[in-house]
């Protein structure tokens, strides 16, 4: 579990690093041509990502992992109305007992970024908000549930318990462009929950989507993504030629 | 822009340290029914020695307390109903009501990390009448709270 953690550790702040790099170096090559995002087409192409962070922590076999794509459209490259699909996955078993949480259930978020660089250097800088929801079922174990007093010791196994959240995240991050259509970017979220229902038998310790259930969290996802049409760069030099 | 940008990189970090785990567990965590003596409408303390075991076991819950207006036991995980034998011993005396407390139970998780509990709901209470007048449900959900569940109604002195 440790060495997941430290992977996790290295991969993100290399990612991290890559991503601080390519703005650098787009930001140089953006100096002569700089352009106003207004010049942008109104409809500017389609992306779909995927979140690398989620499948690698399920490869390295974490204890939870929300594996997601994401599509979105880029409306005059400052509007990103977007949808993310996914499977939240979570296989937590008791630090100091022998309990068990089981969850592996889809959730989608639907939302949208606002790209504050005004800059078209291949950059964008977002800040947005989603909506998300995931209707899941859950398990819990417990094999050494006793009666101390009473002098009964009967296994617990509860199975497809019913649970459905609806959350809010608002969302900050960055995204460069790679190499022709591939794009890279990370993004960090505040979520907070909106509405929970969940069994009578207990709360579910992971929501599929949210993370670790509570009041509020945080989480974030790194992105490849590929961007898919004429980006605005192009329709502005097709423009002035 | 370009600083933002080359300093927004740093976030992850901060994204991490949010990361770190932590086990959190009620503090309150064991389930206990609690009860109260009263005598004409006014909470009483039993000056002489209680002892209150199980019927069905006979393990011992409560031993041999002096001066006890409240008391707090577990209840039975499995059975529907419970059977408490109260035992009152004082100067030249001795006498047994028996209680019996019918009951849902409902196991209770918090996390895979906390202990997993037992909570319950008592539907029905009925005991003997030999010190014990009446028993009256006042909260009928047993769980972490620390409520009044049952109040035992002592007949009045003559």
């Amino acid at each position: 579990m440790h060495s997941t953690r430290i992977f996790s550790c290295i991969f993100t702040l290399l990612l991290s690093g890559l991503v601080a790099v390519g703005a650098r170096g787009k930001d140089r090559l953006g100096s002569e041509d700089v352009l106003i995002a207004d010049e942008a087409p109104f409809f500017g192409g389609i992306a779909v990502s995927a979140d690398l962070v989620g499948f690698s922590m399920k490869a390295f076999s974490s204890k939870f992992a929300n594996m997601e794509v994401a599509g979105r459209l880029n409306l005059m490259e400052k509007f990103f109305p977007i949808v993310e699909l996914g499977v939240g996955d979570c296989h937590k078993s008791g630090s100091e007992n022998d309990n068990k949480f089981e969850v592996t259930s889809p959730y989608f978020r639907v939302g949208m970024d606002y790209n504050f660089n005004k800059k078209l250097n291949g950059n964008r800088l977002f800040g947005g908000l989603r909506y998300g929801y995931s209707k899941y079922q859950y398990d819990f174990s417990a094999p050494d549930f006793a009666d101390d007093v009473y002098g009964t010791s009967e296994p617990l196994s509860l199975t497809d318990l019913d649970g459905r959240n609806q959350w809010l995240e608002l969302v900050v991050g960055v995204e460069t462009k790679l190499w022709s259509v591939l794009r890279l970017g990370w993004n960090v979220r505040y979520k907070f929950r909106l509405k929970q229902r969940t069994s009578q038998y207990g709360e579910p310790w992971f929501v599929p989507g949210f993370g670790k259930n509570g009041g509020n969290t945080f989480g974030g996802t790194v992105n490849l993504t590929i961007d898919i049409g004429k980006t605005a760069r192009k329709h502005i030099k097709k423009k002035t030629e | 822009m370009k600083r933002g940008l080359r300093l927004s990189a740093l976030l992850p970090l901060l994204l991490l340290l949010a990361a770190c785990e932590e086990i959190d567990c009620s503090l309150y965590n064991s389930v206990n029914m609690y009860a109260c003596f009263y005598s004409d409408g006014s909470a009483v303390a039993i000056t002489d020695t209680l002892t209150i075991s199980t019927g069905s076991s006979e393990r011992v819950l409560l031993n041999r307390m002096t001066n006890v207006g409240n008391w707090q036991i577990p209840l039975s995980y499995r059975q529907d109903v419970d059977t408490l034998l109260l035992h009152v011993a004082g100067d030249g005396y001795q006498v047994t009501d028996t209680v019996w407390i019918a009951k849902t139970n409902t196991p209770h998780f918090e996390s895979p990390d906390c202990p997993t509990n037992m909570f319950h709901k008592i539907v029905a209470i009925e005991s003997t009448h030999l010190f014990i007048d009446s028993v009256t449900i006042v909260q009928p959900y047993v769980n972490y709270a620390l409520d009044e569940n049952i109040q035992l109604h002592l007949h009045s002195a003559p």
